[in-house]
This record gives structure tokens, sequence and C-alpha cells, in this order.
């Protein structure tokens, strides 16, 4: 026989629910992993914060993972316990944990954000997470000590940079991106062959000072180590902020490439609800365009409006945009060990 | 309980504790490398030795391992040369600073690896100590290549492992007996002869354990080659770490940690075996 008690218990339960899902849906913890460094100290300052603004329920945990391959490597170590609910990598490495199946599909309905995002935003993941920044490779350089400053790729080769190269070699992502510039410089494509590119960076390795820059290529260029490095765009240009101005950044006129980062709903999240809605949150205008005005990432919606001072220092500027060489890293990746290989027999042997 | 048995306990700790932080870990790696990896990157789960085949069908497998044995063959003689005397030094001396010195010459172990190379690159730089000093005294016009290759790589290791030959060394001198010397130099021979026909026979059981020592630390050092190698120095070490953080390849890498774990055994066998036959 019912009770008075289980009555008004199941009565105020009635009346809670709503208030109970609303809090359950976002409430708690999640962890987001992603690089280290000034990416973080923008991502939690520009997406973060104002996401915990606005869920005040839910505490954002952001853990730095290394590399991408480092960060993929941990979501695979944690398969049957994930303690990561969303990491931001690069799209070479995504795909590798959309294959294995560390990372869920998102749909339209869970995710609404993804009918405002770019064609190639949505492309980069398939089915699973969407591209959350775009950025391309630059030439940085030491705007103090190189004169005249260097205008185009084909700059690389200049006599007086001799030993003031600092190149990212394959495997690294920089050095596979550098191979499809070189090559459609020379007038190839890379879906065809890298014959030409090989053939003109090994004339380029005996001015390259380092294949490997350590911590990277911006550093060695502010501690006087090399006047030229390889570089990301987004990074260079906010270093050049932060240093004031000794260190610029060019996009070269023979063309350049994109680095996609994609945002990676991990599967079997412990708090998947909170982690869709910060998903939701990272893709949203306003998120895209606070962390593209702080850190000049071109957005992936396709509705963020963007400051025109900082769009034109993004890949999302209609003269970038124009000059980007399309390349499909899922096809590239397929490559790399073959292009890795030539560089090591070909490019790298040839004699500091 | 018998006396033994209770003796035998007192390595249970250690032995639990290596179960879990090294043999547990270990087996995981074993379990890797017969994984397979299918062509964006994927890891497909597997009892496979098509991974073992492809590692070793490769001729850079190699290459590399020729690198790694060969940098580690010169760095330990570049470092065996310079820690003998150091080390006979320290054995002989009566000064009363003999402590000191012997905490100066084992310092370096005392800063981390990534410190030290950072030191060894401000010196041998282009724009380092060594090449500002050449340039100054008109000896050269243009810097020296001193890193990022081989050379910087060498001098780098072999002064990162001189602290552990010098203690291997120190540890050995045990036959070093004066008196033997003493009687060589009163039955006439010269200093140089009885060095070389007392103190440096003396000495092989100590030489032989240092350089198996600073051999295996050799192959085993990821720091140096990967941060003055400035991406020219392929050895083992570098390319398990790139295998396994950049490519994402864990089957390959773990392959290859294996291989390298057994050469090290193999080293060290060698070693000990060289070592027990000197001492007789």
């Amino acid at each position: 026989m019912p009770t008075r008690r289980l009555v008004i218990q199941a009565g105020l339960a009635t009346i809670a629910a709503p208030a109970i899902v609303r809090a359950q849906g976002l409430s708690g913890q999640i962890t987001l992993m992603s690089y280290a460094g000034i990416f973080q100290d923008n991502y939690v300052k520009t997406v973060i914060e104002p996401f915990q603004q606005a869920n005040p329920g839910v505490k954002v945990n952001y853990v730095p993972g290394g590399s991408s391959a480092q960060m993929v490597g941990s979501v695979r170590a944690q398969k049957a316990d994930p303690q990561v609910d969303i990491a931001i990598m690069d799209v070479t490495t995504s795909s590798i944990g959309n294959t294995e199946g560390l990372f869920d599909k998102l749909t339209p309905a869970e995710v609404p954000v993804l009918a405002e995002l770019l064609p190639e935003a949505r492309a980069a993941g398939g089915e699973f997470g969407p591209a959350v920044t775009f950025d391309h490779l630059v030439l940085v350089y030491d705007t103090q000590n190189l004169t005249p400053p260097i205008t185009k790729l084909a700059d690389l080769w200049r006599p007086d940079l001799k030993g003031q190269l600092a190149v990212s070699a394959p495997p690294n992502i920089q050095g596979l991106a550098l191979t499809a510039m070189v090559e459609k410089m020379e007038g190839g494509d890379y879906r065809k062959s890298i014959d030409a590119a090989i053939k003109k960076l090994r004339a380029l390795a005996p001015s390259v000072q380092t294949f490997d820059p350590n911590p990277d290529g911006y550093s060695l260029i502010l501690n006087g180590v090399v006047k030229v490095a390889t570089g990301w765009n987004a990074r260079s240009q906010l270093f050049a902020d932060q240093t004031g101005g000794k260190i610029g950044t060019l996009l070269p006129p023979e063309g350049s490439v994109f680095q996609i980062n994609t945002i990676n709903l991990t599967a079997g999240s412990k708090n998947r609800a909170a982690a869709i809605a910060f998903i939701n949150h990272a893709l949203s205008q306003g998120a895209q365009k606070a962390f593209t005005e702080r850190m000049f990432y071109a957005p992936t919606n396709g509705k963020a409006v963007i400051e025109p001072k900082a769009i034109a220092r993004t890949a999302a500027a209609p003269e970038s945009r124009a000059r980007m060489i399309g390349v499909d890293w899922n096809e590239v990746i397929k490559l790399r060990d073959q292009w890795n290989n030539r560089w090591r027999r070909e490019v790298i042997s040839a004699a500091r | 309980m018998t006396g033994s048995t209770r003796l035998n306990l007192l390595v249970l700790p250690a032995v639990l504790f290596l179960l879990a932080v090294y043999v547990w870990p270990t087996l995981g790696l074993f379990r890797n490398a017969f994984n397979e990896v299918g062509p964006t990157g994927a890891m497909v789960e597997a009892w496979s030795l098509k991974t073992g085949a492809e590692v070793f069908a490769d001729g850079f497998t190699f290459e590399l391992t020729l690198n790694s044995l060969w940098l580690s063959l010169t760095s330990t003689l570049i470092a065996l040369v310079l820690s003998y005397p150091v080390s006979l030094f320290l054995f002989r001396t009566n000064s009363r600073f003999r402590g000191l010195l012997a905490v100066i010459a084992i310092m370096p172990m005392l800063i981390s690896g990534v410190v030290r190379v950072f030191g060894w690159l401000a010196i041998l730089g282009d724009r380092g100590l060594v090449n500002t000093l050449a340039q100054s005294l008109g000896l050269i016009s243009t810097p020296m290549r001193l890193v990022f290759n081989w050379t910087g790589v060498t001098i780098g290791l072999a002064e990162s492992i001189m602290p552990y030959m010098i203690l291997a060394l120190l540890a050995g001198f045990g036959q070093l007996d004066r008196t033997l010397e003493e009687a060589s130099r009163s039955l006439g021979a010269t200093p140089f002869r009885t060095f070389l026909r007392v103190t440096l026979p003396l000495s092989l059981p100590a030489l032989a354990l240092a350089a198996g020592l600073g051999f295996v630390l050799s192959m085993s050092a990821y720091i140096t080659p990967k941060l003055l190698g400035g991406g020219r120095v392929f050895v083992l070490a570098t390319e398990i770490f790139e295998q396994a953080t950049t490519n994402t390849n864990w089957p390959v890498a773990a392959m290859l940690a294996i291989y390298t774990l057994g050469l090290l055994l193999l080293l060290l066998a060698i070693s000990n075996i060289a070592a027990r036959r000197l001492q007789r």
C-alpha cells in the first residue's frame, strides 16, 4: 500500500525532475587534452573560461598532451578507462583515433553547430570530430638581422642563408607540408611524384643548420641560432607580437599548406553531455571569433564574424586562401613513410 | 622459517617493485610488437610477425644498428682516454681535497641531461665559445660545424658518460698495487715503462668494466643524439622515440625497443666476460 511518504516523495521527484535532468546534463568535470604553452594559455582564456561562466556547474580540466601523436597515444592507452573527454589534435593523428574507435561520431542532432561549419571543416573529420582551427605553414625569419628579408620560398636557397636555416624534416608534418610546397614551386604535383622537390631540397641541405629544431624554430631565431625557420602561422603571429616584431612571418607566394586541428569526443567519455556541450561551444561563432582574434588560427565556423585586422593575419584572408595548395592529409599520411625515407636517404644525408 | 628463507624475503619488495614498473610494461612492449599497423597509421590488434619482418627486412634497421654501435664505440673510446688519467689521479692523490675533487669529477651526473646539452650548444654552436674564439684569433673565417652533426653528438655523449666511467674505473682499481710500481721503478724501469708494463695491465679489468658501462649507456642514450644531432644523427634510441611519438607507430617502436634491449644484454654479457677474463 502506498504510504503517504512515498506519495510525497514521488510528487517531489516529479517537480524536481526537469532541474535534475538539466543539472545532470551540464555538471561535473570534463577533461580536454591539447597542446601546451601559448595554445593552452589562450584557449583557456578565450574558449574555456567563457564556457565555464555560461555553465557554472561544469569544470573543464585542460591537460597538456604533448604532440598530437603523443595525445592519440594517451587516448589509446586509456581505451579501457578513458580519462579524457575531448582531444584537440592534428587531423593526421585524429584520423588514426577515428579508425581505431577511440573517438565517437558526431551528428548534427547532437551538435547543431556542425551546420555552421565550412564544408572543408566538416570534411576534415568525416562523420567524426570536425576541424576546430585552420593554420598553415609559413617561413619565419629574423627581422633584425636578415637583410633583405625573405619574400618567397625560393629565397631559402639564397647563398647568404647558408647555415642559417632550421627546417623541420619529416615525419614532422611541417616537413611533409614543405615537400608538397617545394614540389609545387618546381612545377610538379605531390600526388604524382616528389622527385623535383627532393632534388631541390637536397640542394638546400648544406644550408640547413638543423633538421630537428629544439625546442622550436621560433626560439632558435629569437636566440640568434638561425635566421629562417619553418613554422606555423598562428604561433609565428603571436610570437611576432610578443617580441615586438623581432620575428617576421611569410606566407610564401609559391603557396602553402593547411594544418588542421580537429576536436574529438572520446568514445566512452564519462561526461558525454557536458563534452558535447563544450564541442558545440568551441565551434560556435563566439568562441571561434575570440580564439582567432587572440591567436590567429583561421576559424572553421563560416558564420563567425572576425575583425578584419585579425582575419588578415590568418589563412582565411582571401589572398591567403588563394595561395593554398590543396593537400589531402589522409592521402599524404599514407605516403609519410615513403617521403620520410627519401628525406633521410636523399636530403638529410647531403652533408652539412 | 630458515635463515636463508628469511634472507630471501628481504628482496621481496624490490622484486615486487620491479615486476610492477619494469616487467609488466616490458610485457606490454612485447605485446605491441606483434600488432600490425594499417596504411594510415592505425594500430590493428593481432598476433603477427609482419611488423617484425618489415623491421628486419628494412636496410635502415641495419644502418641504425651500425650507427648506434659506431657512436657508442667512438664516444666510449674518447671518454675512456679522458677518464683514465682523471681516475688514476683521484685514486692516487693524497690531497686533502680528494673527496671534493671526486665530487667535481662526477658533478655532471647531478645536472639534467637537457641542460648539459644546451650548455654544449652554447659552447660548440656556430656563434658559440669555440667558434667565436677561433674566429677572433683569426684561425678560421667561417664557423666550424661542431653541432647538429655526428661531431657534436660524439663530444656530448663522451662527456655525458665520463662521470659513470670515472666511478667504474675507481671501483675497478682494486688490484692496482702501488708496491708493484715501486718494485718496477727500483729495478730500473722508467716511469713510462712502469706505466706501460705494470700500471696499465693492472688497470685492464677496470678499463673493461668502464668501457662496457660507457658503451651500454651510449647505446641507449637518447637526449644527446636527439638534441645535438640536428636531425642528422639516426640511432636506435632516436628512431624508437620517433616511431612512437611522431609516427604513432607503436608496433615498430616496440619491435625496435626489444631488438635494442637484446643487443644491450648481449653487449653487457660480452663486457662481463671480458672483464672476468682480464681479472684472472
